[in-house]
């Protein structure tokens, strides 16, 4: 019965972030959190896989103190167990604290028949702890999966890398980094969500996992990120004549050069 | 410590990441290093001003088979920069080396600089709704995406060019590639393109992009939706956050929304231009010059407007 | 999210929300103009537990309560209440049985409503006067075979896809109100035949036709409650109807307020978005205000509802503030969008014609102000 963990980012939804206008600064006061995007698609290959060929899955997430709002949330979608690292600093950690913390709490816990990961996350989009994961643990890793399949302990899996797609096969323990089109995750019925309540959730405190100072000192230090200033002509023509829009849109692109 | 190195799979973008690798053998005085995979562009590299072009031979090329080795001689290099080519590959390559030399690594970066002795980069967070200054510690890696420098124009240098045999990672076995549709259009070279998104209602009148494509002399281009779901293109003229980035001249969008995850992949172009029948669709905020209407409508006429 | 949720509700309104942009935001225009019955998404709502969702588990339901059914309604009518008023009426039916069905009559048939398997309809109201007030058109009499029903009912909701009817009948025309009866009629039963369909101004795909029952023939074990209980019966489950329905009005209220704030912030009038004009600001505060204040309320009767005490004061409250706000907010909304608003491409003017139906159908407009009343003045 293969054993199996999917890691999960809690993220703030970039839909409720908001930019200050007077001086483009990030207002997230009234942002909700969410399990990031592309986890979601991993933490469904990890359910799917094991709901049709048996075997567990764990569920593992480092974050801020709020990754416990995301405990009865992830439950309801597949996993049959929880760890949870909260941890104040979090807001702070790049990928190397990121990794070194999930590592660590991987061995503890470990070891895994597969380790599954988003391609991404939908907030910082890194796309860096599949590898450093497999880099900290000596795993193989298996990034950009869009088709997996499990047998034994071998993995066969589709790789798409822009230019070409690539099968692959490798034999576990392996990280794999899944792409969202990987699966649709589910709509959790009412049953699963009244369901979570009951499944086995832990806290592990980051001070327990036995990483020095050095290991949670993030290397990347990002400031104040501010927003995106859009700025463009916004000239747009709205007649209910659409050759006059036409013929105008027309001169403007002469004008610059475009026609 | 010592030593800016670059490494991309890709010939082209190798040559684009010697340009902010000059500049940051200027700024910390350190010489330049080029890895390569390639062995026939070790002398563009040398001429386009690495001081070092290593060619890396192994039974096995990809970038990811080769992490393992390629990290153990970083740290023996002790390399203070490593700047990878922001493919797919180069993205698993460099997070790897990046934990193999308890390294911070900026993925995507747009811009890279010297600042109080680390590496300071900025890049895009939350889908592209916010730009984030990022100061790396040394040694730090960071990805850079393609086309965000141009290859340096200077081509006179005369590094020197090694060969180093490395020892491929052979846990994963490759057991086919497959070219993606063999269709070979860069799209992101393009000087003028248009986009089309879920505005079509069937995949033949895609033709009315065409040509309006043809009397621009513009490429198609198209959302995710399009090329992931419906397959209507091929998935490499799909542009977005997960897709590719472009910058050209003229970015003419029909029949799609203009969502914050595919105009991050297009809004450095010089001029944007919307055509939707929505006149509240985002994609016109976006815009410089937009037509509020039904694309069937406009479409003919714009074509038949620019054939004249 | 609201504070008063437990994590459970609010997960349970999330799963509906995520539920409704997968299932019902693609079919919300088509089932607007098509009227067409959605099969395949009330498919959709049994494989995800929302037709059984209060429903006790011994009997297969989620027994997630009545404060997660109005979020779960809340989330479904943001994208399509038609399809809210096809759970609603089933959820009904389902409660009646469930609050006034004997053992065996519970064992026989909430299984499968929990499950989707059947499909649960309740018909109360009628051509003529409110029921119980007389004359009674639909008759219920008492022979040897059994209780005989003759008839019609009116506008009922789920008529003709529904496996159920919870069905209310008068028992002697002489007593009226006090000698009115409920009974539960399997669709298929000799003698009852479905009208033809109305074509009702909102709320489109959730069929609505008359029961036509000729001389339909019960056993007395169908009668559900007692034989005096009907009147109770209706009370209680249109006020319990009166909280859904709510939910169902500030679902449309909340999609026609973000859809008028979003359209402001980019529609330029004047060489600026009109959101920066106060008058709009005002429009859309007060639009915003009012669907709050009615969430706190309905959520409020929904609890305690769900705690087993007395409801009926407080739904009555929520239904006689939405009888003067609800579609007051598609009025302001409509406005705020102006001459593109009132487009039949743009959405205002579906959820107008669906917040009619939650406003008015099933809600007299004097009975919230009476139950509210009698209380005071007790």
């Amino acid at each position: 019965m293969p054993k199996l963990l999917v890691c999960y980012k809690w993220v703030l939804d970039e839909q409720d972030i908001k930019v200050r206008p007077d001086d483009l600064s990030l207002d997230s006061s009234r942002a909700k959190g969410k399990i990031s995007d592309f986890d979601r698609n991993a933490i469904e290959a990890a359910s799917l896989l094991v709901e049709a060929q048996g075997g567990t899955v764990d569920a593992l997430s480092y974050g801020t103190p709020a990754v416990k709002l995301s405990v009865k949330d992830v439950l309801s979608r597949g996993p049959n167990a929880l760890k949870w690292i909260g941890d104040p600093e979090a807001d702070k950690a790049d990928a190397f604290v990121i990794a070194n913390v999930l590592a660590a709490a991987i061995r503890r816990d470990g070891p895994y028949d597969l380790i599954l990961c988003g391609e991404g996350s939908s907030d910082m989009f890194y796309q860096q702890t599949p590898a450093r994961l497999a880099a900290l643990l000596g795993l193989p890793c298996v990034t950009f999966v869009s088709k997996l399949s499990l047998e034994g302990d071998v993995l066969t899996a589709t790789r798409k890398l822009g230019d070409s797609t690539e099968e692959v096969r490798v034999t576990g323990p392996a990280v794999v980094s899944v792409l969202s089109e990987i699966h649709k995750p589910r709509i959790p019925s009412l049953k699963q969500v009244l369901g979570a309540a009951k499944k086995p959730n832990e806290e592990i405190a980051v001070g327990s996992l036995g990483l020095s100072a050095e290991d949670l000192k993030p290397r990347a230090v990002r400031k104040s990120p501010r927003g995106f200033l859009m700025n463009r002509k916004n000239v747009i023509f709205k007649e209910s004549d659409a050759a006059a829009n036409v013929a105008k849109l027309v001169s403007s692109l002469a004008a610059e050069g475009l026609r | 410590m010592a030593g800016i190195f670059i490494f991309s799979e890709d010939p082209a973008l190798a040559q684009q990441l010697l340009t902010p690798g000059l500049e940051l053998k200027q700024a910390l005085a350190q010489s330049l290093v080029a890895l390569t995979v390639n062995p026939e562009e070790a002398a563009n590299l040398a001429a386009l001003g690495a001081d070092r072009v290593l060619v890396l031979k192994s039974d096995q090329a990809t970038p990811e088979a080769l992490a393992p080795a390629i990290a153990e001689l970083l740290a023996k290099e002790a390399a203070s920069v490593v700047l990878v080519g922001g493919t797919l590959r180069g993205k698993h390559l460099a997070a790897y080396v990046a934990a193999s030399l308890k390294a911070g690594l900026t993925t995507d970066a747009k811009t890279l600089g010297i600042a109080e002795g680390r590496l300071a980069t900025s890049r895009i967070l939350y889908a592209g709704l916010a730009i984030c200054d990022e100061v790396v510690e040394l040694p730090a890696v960071a990805t850079v995406p393609p086309r965000t420098f141009l290859a340096p124009a200077w081509a006179g240098g005369a590094g020197v060019v090694e060969t180093v045999d490395l020892k491929a990672d052979a846990r994963v076995t490759v057991l086919s590639v497959t070219p993606v549709d063999g269709e070979g259009v860069d799209i992101t070279a393009a000087i003028k393109l248009v986009a089309v998104g879920r505005g079509f209602a069937k995949q033949e009148d895609l033709g009315l992009a065409r040509e309006l494509g043809t009397a621009l002399k513009a490429e198609l281009a198209c959302t995710r939706g399009v090329a992931e779901d419906e397959h209507w293109l091929p998935i490499e003229r799909y542009i977005g956050i997960s897709g590719k980035t472009v910058k050209p001249e003229l970015y003419l969008a029909v029949g799609l929304s203009g969502q914050v995850q595919h105009m991050v992949g297009c809004r450095e172009s010089k001029v944007i231009v919307a055509v939707n029948n929505d006149e509240r669709a985002p994609i016109f905020e976006a815009a410089d010059y937009g037509i509020v209407g039904d694309l069937y409508t406009v479409l003919p006429l714009l074509t038949a407007a620019l054939k004249n | 999210m609201s504070i008063h949720l437990t994590e459970e509700q609010a997960l349970i309104g999330q799963s509906a929300r995520e539920f409704a942009k997968e299932y019902l935001d693609p079919i919300a225009v088509e089932l607007d103009h098509s009227s067409q019955y959605p099969t395949a998404v009330v498919k959709a709502l049994a494989d995800h537990d929302f037709l059984g969702l209060f429903l006790p588990s011994e009997f297969g339901g989620a027994e997630a309560g009545f404060v997660s059914l109005v979020e779960v309604i809340e989330n479904l009518s943001r994208s399509s209440a038609a399809v809210a008023s096809i759970l609603i009426n089933h959820s009904i039916a389902a409660y009646a049985i469930q609050r006034w069905g004997k053992a065996d009559q519970k064992k026989a048939y909430l299984p499968a409503l929990a499950a989707g398997k059947t499909l649960g309809a309740f018909a109360v109201f009628e051509h003529g006067p409110t029921p119980g007030v007389g004359p009674d058109a639909l008759q219920a009499t008492q022979q040897p075979e059994g209780w005989v029903l003759k008839g019609t009912k009116a506008f009922v909701r789920n008529a003709g896809v529904a496996d159920l009817y919870v069905v209310l009948a008068c028992t002697d025309p002489a007593a009226g109100g006090k000698a009115m009866a409920a009974f539960i009629i399997d669709a298929k039963a000799s003698g009852l035949t479905v009208g033809a369909p109305f074509d009702t101004m909102g709320l489109k795909g959730c069929p609505v036709a008359d029961l036509v029952f000729d001389n339909v023939i019960v056993p007395a074990t169908a009668m559900l409650g007692g034989l005096t209980e009907g009147q109770a019966i209706i009370t209680e489950t249109l006020a319990v109807a009166s909280i859904a329905e709510a939910a169902q009005t500030v679902g449309i209220g909340q999609a026609a307020v973000e859809h008028a704030a979003a359209y402001a912030k980019t529609r330029v009038q004047f060489g600026r978005p009109v959101s920066t004009l106060q008058a709009i600001q005002t429009l859309l505060a007060e639009t915003a205000t009012d669907c709050h204040l009615a969430r706190l309320g309905l959520h409020e009767a929904a609890l305690l509802l769900e705690q087993g005490k007395p409801f009926q004061v407080e739904a009555a409250m929520v239904q006689q503030f939405l009888a003067r706000f609800g579609a007051k907010m598609l009025v302001d909304t409509v406005q705020v969008e102006g001459g593109f608003g009132y487009s039949e491409f743009m959405p205002l003017p579906r959820l107008f014609r669906d917040i009619a139906g939650t406003t008015l159908l099933e809600a007299p407009a004097d009975y919230p102000d009476q139950t509210i009343a009698t209380a005071l003045l007790a």
